[in-house]
């Protein structure tokens, strides 16, 4: 990189003028509030590790009758790809190739995203099924929180990604679009660094 | 802090090398995220699959901020990115590592002192 990074994320450079340093204080508030959320899985993650014994689990289904190591690898494909693929975004915000790769990138990291959630969905389902309901045991409390928690950031990314593309198509893309989107960004490569946590330390150390 | 842009470094050249570095992340993260699924399925004892998906997790956390969320370790931030990411991962340690460690510990002692009795249930509860 040759020039200095301002704020996380990929820098809009400063042939953006304004939106570059407009970014600086935007992105970097939107970083703290990251921060705080990342303590928030931290402790959700401590919370699940110290439920993972066989008084946490009180006499309810275990990790070996509920996860489907399968489905996880499907999940983290997903996200791993969609992840990725903001950083289309993010290229083609700052050297502006155009509205319509920008949206089209953006489609895609929705749709990958909406294919984790469905198959994390699916297995919630199932597992509810098999008796993993959250009021089954502390850790499957602890479960359903931190991995639900994470589901739903997913959602809501989608969401924020879907009002990016109905920006996108009204304002055009100013300043004002150009910041949102690389705070999109962060929050959406946030989520792909917690789900590393999570298939690692939730699902694999478990069945190991 | 940021240095003028004085447009002698070809865009082309920067939009490039930003690709590259997508890329090898990209990569890095495919091989780190398949060998800790591989670890999973090998035969290796119980501590070995745990130590090395623990570490293929952390290295795969570093890159991730290295490569996609764009944070520099050698200092050529401008902003204190870096000391807030440091400042959270050290109150992190704290809180989750230490939740983790009492729990832990209340759990080994109360196992120590025998029996399903009355005094387990006090751990759940927590």
């Amino acid at each position: 990189m040759n020039e200095a990074n301002l704020y996380p994320g990929l820098n809009l450079g400063g042939g953006h003028g304004d939106a570059h340093d407009q970014a600086e204080n935007t992105v970097f508030g939107f970083w703290v509030f990251l921060m705080s959320d990342l303590i928030i899985f931290g402790i959700l993650f401590a919370s699940y590790a110290s439920y993972r014994d066989p008084i946490g689990l009180a006499g309810g289904p275990g990790p070996r009758d509920l996860f489907d190591i399968e489905s996880v690898a499907i999940q983290t494909a997903f996200l791993l790809v969609g992840g990725v693929a903001y950083g289309g975004v993010s290229l083609a915000v700052k050297y502006e190739t155009g509205r319509a790769k920008v949206i089209a990138w953006l489609l895609l990291c929705a749709a990958l995203g909406a294919g984790f959630l469905f198959f994390e969905v699916k297995d919630f389902i199932t597992q509810a099924g098999k008796g993993g309901v959250p009021q089954a045991s502390g850790w499957l409390s602890s479960y359903w929180a931190l991995v639900g928690l994470h589901g739903i950031h997913v959602l809501s990314g989608i969401v924020w990604i879907l009002a990016m593309i109905a920006q996108i198509i009204k304002r055009g893309m100013d300043d004002t679009v150009k910041v949102r989107l690389s705070m999109l960004g962060v929050f959406w490569h946030f989520l792909d660094l917690v789900w590393v946590g999570i298939f690692s330390f939730v699902f694999l150390v478990p069945l190991a | 802090m940021s240095r003028p842009n004085t447009g002698e470094i070809d865009p082309k050249d920067t939009a490039r090398a930003e690709i590259r570095s997508y890329a090898i992340g990209f990569v890095a993260s495919l091989l780190l995220t398949g060998g800790a699924f591989a670890v999973h399925l090998s035969g290796l004892s119980v501590s070995w699959k745990i130590a090395l998906i623990c570490a293929a997790a952390l290295v795969q956390i570093v890159v991730h901020l290295r490569k996609f969320l764009h944070l520099s370790f050698s200092g050529e931030q401008s902003r204190e990115d870096l000391l807030l990411v440091l400042f959270s991962v050290c109150l992190l340690a704290i809180m989750a590592g230490g939740t983790w460690y009492v729990m832990a510990d209340l759990g080994e002692r109360m196992h120590q002192s025998g029996m399903d009795g009355a005094p387990m249930h006090s751990m759940s509860a927590d």
